[in-house]
């Protein structure tokens, strides 16, 4: 009997103790020594801020079905007067959304229903989604923001801007962005030489600092079998073959020579072609390096490509200058002369291994060339590497993080991946792009957010619309022979890198555009590209200006400014003593130059224009810094006047 | 009987023993948090080469867009249009100046120019341009140059 009574005692006991302990435990929560912390900082403080009851407290999003209990600890998110209190009772940083509208962990993931700090993070076992960390935050905007440009998400933008650029989506399948090819490889072998190629193979960037072309990281072997292989490539698109070059450039004394040279250099000054590509670094970034090129092309393809550069590769935007003959052939003698790479080795015979085709057709085909070059015979490359359209939901467990000895995360791995490729083993094929480290962040940050997660259709912002503005007619045919799109933005097509001309026509006028294009200018001192002097002819710029004048023009610009005697005047002490705007422009020599000077605007820009203008700068070019003074329209106009005034 | 005594002794150390674990260490509100009146409305000092908060970051990138090319990437007044402007823009990274100037001046500033504040009129006003909200980034940024970020 005895030992039965001493058991019945000891469970009495015990039972009795947990009865002791779990109300404890319950009254020892973690979260309720936040809200007790919460409730005394707040008491001390000059304003008066609600204390809080205590209990779990929870954001519901119904839309999202997710629960987020991060409020229990972070009361101070909603309260403007716990600005500077130390965490996790500080205000949430303004934002474009609402705490209640979204929740917590839809941005910055985590376990929302946990009630414990380890737990929330999601730093546990089996939680796929921990915290994100604050440098990759911005990647859960992209989950809804499909659009170009998301405001207030510099890093997203950065690394969406990258991917497009560099053709990620060449080799890897991602959605919502476009596979590019250039430059077609048709004739290269008509085109560089071998020792070139095979230093470019194995390190692009040592020979163009600034090109987009990756490193590979090929063997010697490999890299003089794929240039063997494409070099058998010669012949150019549609039939097209090299004339030859002309005798000025073949025969000739030094004095002549030297003579043609001298032409050149004039006319590769004129026609600004730093404008668009670097030389030895400095320079234009659009198009390809040109310090070294006379060690690169050979001077048939030279003089024809500038020639004609569209008849050897289609649909390159290089504009067709209206050079003559003798300048033509002066401009090559001056590439020929100038940029030559005194370190290359001299060329020397080379005969292909048997068995170079196939071989170097299979390097192409490993590497996943075709993912941005076309080349003839071979079918454009599907997708060759991950699909990375809902890489943000990669699950740990999924990723071999080999020997590299990183931190396990999502983030960490991709950041690593894209700053050393061969970090998780030897076999990779992905190649060494030389990111800086904020940019494998940012496209670390573009790609998180393709999570796949499906969102509410009245969440998304859906992507920018493609514009598919095609001029016609000869103004058609000039503005592809021109490659204007290259630089310019026509009705939402093209890049920009100039100004938009979608409403030149009601913003310039007609002499001074056509003044412009023989004689081209910064219009502001501080900009680096320059327009290129094309040496068009009196007839295309007519047909140029003909066309803008009648298409790239808007009624609502129309506007009859008041001729009011005084205006000017009145406009003249607005200028100067209410809205400062000699800080960036400059009349007669004086003023800042951040904007354009402003002498003899009457004869470049249309009354219309400059009063819409100043009345709404950004409705006219989204994004420009001149500020928006909020000028009545007797301002306006007064400005205007003033404006037109001048000489 | 004498055994319960144990355990009823027992107990409150073991209530001593948990409760122990309670004394709010990271919680505790900081002493500048706790009193005087510009503690909770201006920011605390923040040791250099921290990490710039959320605002400041967005604030930094409009920096660079409308600000740097007259008060200079640095804040020091010496962007490159500084040298056209007469009087020359603010000095972001002095302390004194800065730490006498209040919140709402700063808004006020940049929201309706230099004329709004009775300064030169050479410094527009943004209020149309940018929102308050943008507004409020860039003026968590411009504080930041004191500690020369």
């Amino acid at each position: 009997m005895k030992p039965l009574r001493a058991t019945f005692a000891v469970v009495a006991v015990l039972f009795l103790v947990v009865l002791a302990v779990s109300p404890l435990k319950d009254y020892l929560r973690e979260w309720k020594k936040y809200q007790n912390g919460y409730n005394s900082l707040v008491a001390g403080l000059p304003q008066r801020v609600k204390p809080v009851d205590i209990g779990i407290r929870q954001v519901w999003v119904q839309k999202l079905d997710r629960v987020d209990r991060c409020v229990t600890c972070h009361l101070g998110v909603k309260e403007p007067a716990l600005r500077a209190a130390p965490e996790p009772f500080r205000t949430h940083p303004r934002i474009y959304h609402d705490v209640d509208d979204l929740g917590c962990t839809f941005c910055h993931e985590g376990q929302g229903a946990a009630t414990e700090y380890r737990e929330s993070i999601g730093n546990v076992k089996y939680w796929d989604r921990p915290i994100l960390p604050r440098a990759y935050l911005e990647a859960s905007c992209a989950k809804c923001h499909r659009e170009n440009d998301v405001h207030g998400a510099p890093v997203l933008n950065l690394g969406r801007k990258l991917i497009r650029e560099l053709n990620c989506a060449g080799c890897h399948r991602l959605e919502g962005y476009q596979k590019q090819w250039v430059p077609a490889l048709d004739g290269i072998g008509e085109k560089v030489n071998r020792t070139w190629l095979v230093a470019w193979l194995k390190h692009p960037k040592a020979y163009a600092p600034s090109t987009k072309m990756p490193d590979f990281l090929l063997s010697d072997e490999e890299a003089g079998t794929l240039a063997d292989f494409l070099l058998s490539f010669r012949s150019f698109p549609r039939d097209a073959v090299l004339e030859p070059l002309p005798a000025a450039l073949t025969s000739g004394g030094d004095a002549q020579k030297a003579k043609l040279v001298e032409l050149g250099a004039t006319k590769f000054r004129e026609a600004r072609c730093i404008s668009c590509h670097p030389i030895n670094g400095k320079g234009g970034y659009v198009a390809p390096e040109l310090g070294k090129i006379a060690s690169k092309v050979g001077v048939q393809w030279l003089y024809n490509y500038v020639k004609q550069p569209k008849r050897l590769q289609p649909g390159v935007v290089m504009p067709r200058y209206r050079f003559s003959q003798e300048e033509l052939a002066g401009v090559v003698a001056y590439m020929e002369s100038e940029f030559i790479d005194y370190d290359m080795e001299k060329p020397a015979p080379h005969t292909p291994d048997p068995g170079f085709y196939e071989k170097g057709r299979a390097l192409f085909k490993k590497y996943s060339c075709g993912g941005c070059h076309e080349l003839p015979g071979m079918t454009r490359a599907e997708e060759t590497g991950p699909d990375l359209s809902t890489i943000g939901a990669k699950k740990l467990y999924e990723i071999d993080f080999g020997r590299s000895g990183i931190e396990q995360t999502l983030p960490s791995y991709l950041k690593t991946k894209l700053l050393t490729p061969h970090a998780f083993g030897e076999s990779m094929k992905m190649p060494q792009f030389g990111f800086r480290e904020e940019e494998a962040e940012a496209i670390a940050v573009a790609l998180l957010g393709n999570t796949g997660e499906g969102i509410p259709p009245d969440l998304v912002v859906p992507a920018s619309p493609q514009s598919t503005f095609a001029p016609q007619g000869e103004f058609g045919k000039l503005v592809d022979d021109l490659a204007c799109l290259g630089c310019h933005v026509m009705n939402g097509r093209g890049r920009l890198v100039a100004t938009d001309l979608s409403l030149e026509g009601s913003q310039a006028r007609r002499p001074w555009i056509e003044g412009y294009f023989r004689v081209p200018y910064s219009l502001r001192p501080v900009l680096t590209e320059r327009m290129p002097n094309l040496f068009l002819s009196d007839a295309e710029i007519r047909t140029l200006v003909d066309y803008m004048e009648s298409s790239f023009i808007a009624d609502t610009l129309e506007h009859a400014v008041p001729s009011d005697p005084t205006a000017a005047a009145i406009g003249r002490g607005l200028y100067y003593e209410r809205y400062g705007c000699q800080s960036c422009h400059q009349i007669g020599a004086k003023g800042g130059y951040v904007g354009p000077p402003l002498d003899k605007l009457a004869a470049r820009l249309t009354p219309g224009w400059i009063f819409h203008w100043l009345k709404n700068p950004q409705g006219l070019k989204p994004g420009t810094i001149e500020p928006n003074n909020n000028l009545s329209d007797a301002e306006a106009d007064a400005l205007t006047s003033y404006l037109l005034s001048l000489k | 009987m004498a055994r319960f005594r144990v355990i009823a002794l027992l107990v409150p150390f073991l209530l001593a023993g948990c409760t122990a674990k309670r004394t709010p260490d990271s919680t505790a509100p900081a002493d500048s948090a706790r009193g005087g009146d510009s503690a909770v409305v201006v920011p605390q000092a923040a040791p250099a080469g921290r990490m710039l908060t959320y605002e400041e970051r967005q604030g930094s990138v409009l920096y660079a867009k409308y600000c740097a090319v007259c008060h200079g990437k640095e804040g020091k007044g010496d962007g490159f249009n500084a040298f056209n402007l007469d009087p020359r823009p603010r000095d972001f990274s002095d302390s004194a100046y800065m730490a006498a100037l209040s919140d709402d001046q700063i808004l006020q500033t940049i929201t309706g120019g230099g004329r709004s504040v009775n300064k030169s009129p050479l410094m527009p006003s943004y209020g149309w341009t940018i929102d308050r909200s943008q507004i409020q980034y860039v003026a968590a940024y411009v504080r930041t140059f004191v500690y020369g970020n």
